[in-house]
C-alpha cells in the first residue's frame, strides 16, 4: 500500500483562520473541509433560530466565528453557499432587535463583506440595511448601519455614477419621507442625502426633491434638518471639496525617494514608493481636469414658487405650526432666500414681517436680514414702504440706543439696495440727517444710505446732499432713477476690451503678412479658432486635454455667415483705429452708448467665445482693474457687486455698523495686532529637533551618548580600566569588524 | 560592597546601640508584640458550625450553574458532582431539576476544548434515565452533529461517542426527529468523505477523500461503527412486531399503534419555519427507507466497497455497516 500523504490540517489541531488561509490558496482541495464547516454553521444556525434571544456565550461565539469564516471564503464555493446571504439577511431583518450586539455587528459586517466580494448586489444590501436603520432602537447599530450604508453608496459610485442604484435609493428615501410625514424616521433620509450631497455623490435634482419633501414634513426635526440643508448644504460641500484638495500636497515625493535611497530596501517599501508615485500622478491629473460644475440646491429646485408658498403657509402663517422661534427663523430665512434668489412673489410675506419688526422682538436682526433678503426689484414698492416706515419708526429714533439705530439704518439700506423705490423723499431726507450723529455706527450707516441714493435716486435727496457726480449726472440726464420693473440691459463685462484686443491682433498679423490691415478672410479666423478651443495646449505641451477640443472639427464656428465679410470693416468704421480709442471717449455719450450696443451685438451674439477667449477676457479685465485705481468709494461699490447674488444676508451684516462704534479694549487690540503668529521664540536647533520629533524620528546614537546620565557611564569607565589585554583587544577588534560590516545588524 | 553612601548609612544604623537614660522607659524592640489585650470570646470568621448545610437540590442547581464557569477544572468538578448525584439517586425518584434545564446547560460542553470535561460530560449523559430523554433529543442532536464536523479531531471523536450513546438511549427518537435522519446521514458522508457523490457538483473524481479524511484507520473505523449503529436504529424492523398482534385483547381497536402518529402533531410543524427535504421529520420506517434508497444508498455502497478493501479494523467496521444496511433494506421495494 502506498504511504498516503498527510494533509496539513491533520498534522496540527487547526483553527478556522488557518483553514481560511488554506482555502484561499487552493479552494478545490479543501472543499470537503469547507463542507464540514458549513454543516457546523447550519447546525448552529438551527440552534440559534430556536432561541434567537439567547445569551449563551460559547454557542454564540462559535456561531459568530463560523459566520465570519464562511463569509470570508464564500466566493470560493458559490454553489454550497448560495443560501448563505439569504440566511444572514433573514436573521438580521427578523431578529435585529433581540440579537446579541456583537453577533449583530458581525452579521452586518459579513453582509458588507459579501457585497464587497460581489456575491450580493448593492440594492439587496441597502434594501436590507435601510429598513433596519430606520426601525432599530439600538443607537450603536444605527451608527454602524449609517456608516456602512454611506460607504457602500460611495464605493458603488466611486468609478462611475451608478445611476440605477442611486435612483432606487433615492426613491426609497423619498417614500420614507412621504409615507409618514409626522414620524421622525425621515431624519435618516435627510442625513444620508446630506452626507452624499456633501461628498458630491448626489448632485442632481432628485436629491433636492428629497430635501424639499423633508422641509415640507410635519416633524420638527425633519423640517429643520431639511431647511438647514438648503441654507448650508452647498457651503458644506464647498468646504469639503476644499479640504480634500488641501490634502493633495501631503506626499513629498522627493523626501520619499531620498529615504528609499537610505533606508533598508525591502519589497514592501518599494511597493509603498510606487503607490505614492501613482497617487501623486493621479492627483496631478486630477488637477488638470476641469472643475465639475455643481449647481446649488436652491437652483436645482423644480418649482421654487410653489415650494416657497407651501413653506410659508404651512410653517409660518399656520397658527397651528409647532415650530419654535428659532426653527421659524430658519424657515423664514429659507423662504426669503428663495424669494430673493428666484425673484418670487409672495405678497403676504411682507405683511407677515410687520408683526415682528419691533424693538422687543428677540433676534430681530435676523428678521431684518430676512426682510432684506426677500426684497428684489420686482416687489411692489407699496408692499415695502410701510415696512420701511415701521423700521424707521421703531428703530431709527433719538430715543433708542445707538446700536439699535445703526441696525435699523443698515436694514433700511439693505432693503433699498434691492428695491430703491421702497423709499419716499421725506423719509430719506430725514434718515440722511443721521449722518451728523455722534455715534460712529449710526453715522456710517446713514452715510451708507446717502451714498446709495446718490447713485440710484439722487433726485430724492436735497440738492446739497447729492454730491458732485450725482448732480452732474442728473443735469446731463445720464443718471436716471429706474422705474418699477425696469431691467438694465446686460452684457459681458470687459467684452469690449476683448474685442479691441482681437482687432489689434488681427491687424498685427495682417501687417506681418503684408496685407492691408483691415478686411479679414474666413480661413484666418478659422485657424485661429481651431487652436483657441484648447487653452491647455499653450501652457503644458506634454499631454492631456485631449477631450476638450472634441467640438472643434475645423468647420466655421461663426454662426451668422451673412455678415462675415462686412463685419470687420463695419467695426473698423465705428471703432476707428485702436490708437484713436482714447479720443473717442470725449465724444458725446449718446454715440458712445450706441457703440456699446453695437459691440455687444456683434461679438457676443455672433460668435461663440472659445475657452481661450474667456481666459484672455479674464486677463484683460484683471489688467484693467489694476490700471485704473478706483477711488475709495467706488472700490467699495465694486466689493458690493462682488458679493454674489446667491449669498445670503445675515444678521451679522445688519449688526456690523454697530460694531464700528464699539471701542476695543487694549488687550483685544494687542491680540489683533499679534494675529495668529507664534509668540514664543525658538532656536533653529530647537525647531529642527521638534520637527524631527513630530516626524516620528528617533535621536542619533551620538545624541544618545551625549545625553546619557553621567552616573551610568562611571561604572563602564571603571571596568574598562580593569580589563585584561586580551579583553581590550577583543573589544577593539569587534569595533573594527562592526565598522566594516556597517553596524550590528549590517547595513544591507 | 555597599551600593552607595545612603545604604552604608542605613546599614550602620542597625548596629548602633540605643542610648538608655535613667528615669525613662526602655525603648521597645522592633519586633515587640503587644499582648495586653483581653478578649471575652474568640470568633472564627471562616467557619460556621450552626449554619445548616445546603440541601442536595440547591447544591445540584448550584453546580448546574457552575457549568458555565470559565475554568475547565471547575466545570469538570461540577460535572462529576452532578454525575454522582444522578447515579446515587434512587431509581424511582424524580430528577432534582427538569431534564430540559439539565440538557440546555450541559449540551454546549460538547464543544469544550478540554478532553476531561468532555469525558465527564459523556459519563453524566450516560447516567441520565433514557425514559426522560424522549422529546428532548433534537437539540442535543444538533450540538452533536456540529461537534462531529468540528475542526478538532478530539471533539469529533467525543461527539461520535455521544451520538452512539444517544442511539442506544433514544434511537427511535433520534432518527425520527426533524432533520435527524437526513442531516445526520449527510454529516456521516461528509465525515467519511463520500459526500462528493451525493451532491455531484464537482467533476473531481479522485478517491483522496476516502484515504485522507479521518486521520487514521482507527478513527474511520469508529465513524463506520457509529454509522452502522445509526443505520440499525433507523432501518431495522421494529422488534416487537409479532408480540403485540393480539386483536382479541382489545377487540374494537385494530392495530391502533400502527395508525397512531408518533410524537403527537409535531410532524405537522404548525408553528416552526417551513421545512425542506433535509430538515423534514421521517417518523416512519418506510419514509426513512425511501430517503435512504433515493439519496444515500448508492454512495454508501460505493464507499463501503472502497473501505472494505482497506481491510483491518476499517474493513470489519465496513462489513458491519453493510450488514446493517442489507438487513434494514431487505424488505424495501416489496
Amino acid at each position: 500500500m502506498v504511504k498516503r500523504k498527510v494533509g496539513a490540517l491533520e498534522k496540527v489541531d487547526a483553527d478556522l483562520p488557518n483553514l481560511q488561509y488554506k482555502i484561499r490558496r487552493d479552494p478545490p482541495s479543501y472543499a470537503d473541509d469547507f463542507g464540514n464547516q458549513y454543516r457546523v454553521y447550519e447546525s448552529f444556525r438551527e440552534l440559534f433560530l430556536q432561541n434567537p434571544a439567547q445569551s449563551d456565550e460559547s454557542g454564540l461565539v462559535s456561531f459568530r466565528d463560523q459566520i465570519d469564516f464562511i463569509s470570508h471564503v464564500a466566493d470560493c464555493y458559490p454553489k454550497v453557499t448560495a443560501e448563505f446571504p439569504n440566511d444572514l439577511i433573514k436573521i438580521i431583518s427578523q431578529h435585529h432587535a433581540e440579537l446579541e450586539p456583537e453577533l449583530r455587528e458581525k452579521i452586518v459586517g459579513s453582509l458588507v463583506l459579501l457585497r464587497n466580494k460581489d456575491i450580493i448586489d448593492s440594492s439587496l444590501l441597502l434594501g436590507t440595511l435601510f429598513p433596519i436603520l430606520v426601525s432599530t432602537p439600538s443607537k450603536s447599530l444605527r451608527a454602524l448601519l449609517f456608516t456602512k450604508i454611506l460607504s457602500d453608496l460611495r464605493s458603488s459610485n466611486a468609478k462611475t455614477t451608478n445611476h440605477r442604484l442611486n435612483r432606487d435609493v433615492q426613491k426609497e428615501l423619498y417614500n420614507l419621507l412621504t409615507s409618514d410625514r409626522s414620524s421622525s424616521k425621515g431624519i435618516w433620509a435627510v442625513k444620508i442625502t446630506r452626507e452624499l450631497w456633501k461628498r458630491q455623490i448626489w448632485t442632481d435634482s432628485r436629491a433636492v426633491e428629497i430635501m424639499k419633501e423633508a422641509s415640507l414634513g410635519d416633524n420638527e426635526k425633519v423640517i429643520t434638518s431639511g431647511v438647514r440643508f438648503f441654507l448650508g448644504g452647498d457651503k458644506e460641500r464647498e468646504e469639503a471639496a476644499e479640504e480634500s484638495s488641501d490634502e493633495e500636497d501631503t506626499i513629498d515625493m522627493r523626501s520619499l525617494r531620498h529615504q528609499a535611497g537610505i533606508n533598508k530596501k525591502t519589497r514592501k517599501k518599494e511597493k509603498d514608493l510606487k503607490k505614492a508615485a501613482a497617487t501623486v500622478k493621479r492627483k496631478e491629473r486630477k488637477k488638470n481636469v476641469p472643475h465639475p460644475l455643481n449647481f446649488s440646491a436652491l437652483h436645482l429646485l423644480h418649482d421654487p414658487q410653489g415650494f416657497a408658498e407651501i413653506l410659508f403657509s404651512k410653517h409660518l402663517q399656520n397658527s397651528k405650526s409647532k415650530l419654535n422661534l428659532e426653527q421659524k427663523l430658519l424657515v423664514l430665512n429659507l423662504v426669503s432666500r428663495l424669494v430673493g434668489l428666484h425673484k418670487l412673489t409672495i405678497t403676504s410675506l411682507y405683511s407677515y414681517f410687520t408683526k415682528y419688526l419691533t424693538r422687543r422682538q428677540p433676534s430681530v436682526t435676523s428678521f431684518l436680514a430676512c426682510l432684506a433678503q426677500s426684497t428684489h426689484n420686482l416687489v411692489p414698492p407699496e408692499d415695502l414702504e410701510p415696512l420701511v416706515r415701521k423700521i424707521s419708526d421703531e428703530f431709527v429714533t433719538e430715543a433708542v440706543a445707538a446700536e439699535v439705530c445703526a441696525a435699523g439704518l443698515n436694514a433700511i439700506r439693505e432693503i433699498c439696495v434691492r428695491q430703491p423705490l421702497a423709499m419716499n423723499e421725506t423719509l430719506l431726507q430725514d434718515l440722511v440727517m443721521y449722518r451728523k450723529s455722534k455715534d460712529k455706527g449710526v453715522m456710517m450707516a446713514a452715510k451708507g444710505l446717502l451714498s446709495l441714493y446718490r447713485e440710484v435716486g439722487a433726485e430724492m435727496l436735497k440738492k446739497r446732499d447729492r454730491g458732485k457726480d450725482a448732480a452732474m449726472g442728473l443735469r446731463s440726464g445720464e443718471q436716471k432713477a429706474q422705474r418699477f420693473g425696469e431691467e438694465e440691459a446686460g452684457g459681458i463685462e470687459g467684452l469690449e476690451l476683448l474685442e479691441k484686443w482681437k482687432a489689434e491682433e488681427r491687424r498685427k498679423k495682417r501687417v506681418e503678412q503684408g496685407l492691408p490691415p483691415d478686411a479679414a478672410t474666413d480661413e484666418e479666423v478659422d485657424e485661429e479658432d481651431d487652436k483657441d478651443w484648447d487653452v491647455e495646449s499653450d501652457s503644458d505641451s506634454d499631454d492631456s486635454g485631449g477631450w476638450i477640443n472634441v467640438e472643434s472639427d475645423g468647420e466655421d464656428i461663426e454662426i451668422s455667415d451673412s455678415d462675415d465679410d462686412e463685419r470687420p470693416t463695419k467695426k473698423a468704421k465705428v471703432d476707428g483705429t485702436p490708437s484713436a480709442g482714447n479720443g473717442e471717449q470725449r465724444e458725446s455719450t449718446q454715440e458712445k452708448a450706441a457703440v456699446e450696443a453695437q459691440r455687444i451685438s456683434t461679438l457676443a451674439t455672433t460668435r461663440i467665445l472659445t475657452p481661450a477667449d474667456l481666459a484672455k477676457l479674464n486677463e484683460l479685465r484683471m489688467a484693467q482693474g489694476i490700471n485704473n485705481l478706483l477711488p475709495a468709494n467706488k472700490r467699495r461699490k465694486a466689493a458690493e457687486i462682488a458679493r454674489h447674488a446667491d449669498d445670503a444676508v445675515t444678521s451679522e451684516q445688519i449688526e456690523s455698523a454697530a460694531a464700528l462704534a464699539k471701542k476695543t479694549s487694549k488687550a483685544e487690540k494687542i491680540a489683533m495686532a499679534k494675529g495668529d503668529r507664534d509668540e514664543k521664540h525658538h532656536s533653529t536647533t530647537a525647531i529642527r529637533k521638534s520637527k524631527k520629533e513630530a516626524e516620528g524620528k528617533s535621536t542619533t546614537n551620538k545624541e544618545k551618548a551625549r545625553k546619557k546620565n553621567f552616573l551610568m557611564t562611571l561604572g563602564k569607565a571603571k571596568s574598562k580600566g580593569k580589563r585584561s589585554l586580551v579583553d581590550t583587544r577583543k573589544a577593539l577588534r569587534g569595533h573594527i569588524d562592526r565598522q566594516k560590516k556597517g553596524g550590528r545588524r549590517g547595513n544591507r | 560592597m555597599a551600593k552607595s553612601a545612603k545604604h552604608k548609612k542605613e546599614k550602620k544604623k542597625d548596629f548602633q546601640k540605643p542610648k538608655l537614660k535613667v528615669g525613662k522607659a526602655k525603648p521597645k524592640a522592633a519586633n515587640f508584640t503587644d499582648t495586653s489585650f483581653k478578649a471575652k470570646s474568640i470568633v472564627l470568621v471562616q467557619q460556621s458550625i450552626l449554619a445548616a448545610a445546603p440541601s442536595a437540590t440547591s447544591q445540584f442547581s448550584h453546580h448546574l450553574s457552575m457549568l458555565s464557569h470559565k475554568s475547565d477544572t471547575q466545570v469538570k468538578e461540577s460535572l462529576a458532582y452532578l454525575t454522582t448525584a444522578l447515579s446515587t439517586k434512587p431509581a424511582d425518584a424524580p430528577l432534582p431539576q427538569p431534564i430540559t434545564l439539565i440538557l440546555s446547560k450541559v449540551q454546549p460542553l460538547v464543544h469544550s476544548a478540554s478532553h476531561g470535561v468532555r469525558q465527564q460530560l459523556l459519563k453524566l449523559l450516560q447516567t441520565l434515565p433514557p425514559a426522560e430523554l424522549a422529546g428532548h433529543t433534537d437539540q442535543l442532536l444538533l450540538w452533536t452533529r456540529a461537534g462531529m464536523t468540528h475542526l478538532s479531531t478530539d471533539i469529533r471523536s467525543t461527539s461520535l461517542d455521544i451520538l452512539e450513546w444517544l442511539l442506544l438511549a433514544a434511537g427511535d427518537d433520534v432518527v425520527s426527529c426533524a432533520g435527524g435522519w437526513f442531516k445526520t446521514l449527510k454529516t456521516f458522508l461528509g465525515l467519511l468523505g463520500w459526500q462528493a457523490r451525493v451532491d455531484t457538483d464537482s467533476h473531481w473524481t479522485s478517491n483522496r477523500a476516502v484515504s485522507s479524511k479521518p486521520s487514521d484507520a482507527k478513527a474511520q473505523g469508529r465513524t463506520l461503527m457509529a454509522l452502522a449503529a445509526l443505520l440499525r436504529a433507523g432501518l431495522a424492523p421494529p422488534k416487537d412486531d409479532g408480540k403485540d398482534l393480539g386483536p382479541v385483547n382489545n377487540f374494537p381497536l385494530w392495530r391502533t399503534d400502527a395508525h397512531m402518529a408518533r410524537g403527537g402533531f409535531a410532524h405537522l410543524n404548525l408553528f416552526g419555519p417551513p421545512r425542506d427535504e433535509e430538515s423534514e421529520m421521517y417518523g416512519d420506517r418506510g419514509d426513512r427507507q425511501r430517503i435512504f434508497y433515493e439519496r444515500f444508498q448508492s454512495s454508501i455502497t460505493a464507499g463501503l466497497g472502497m473501505a472494505k478493501k482497506e481491510g483491518g479494523e476499517v474493513g470489519r467496521a465496513a462489513a458491519a455497516v453493510r450488514r446493517a444496511m442489507s438487513e434494514g433494506m431487505a424488505d424495501y421495494g416489496d
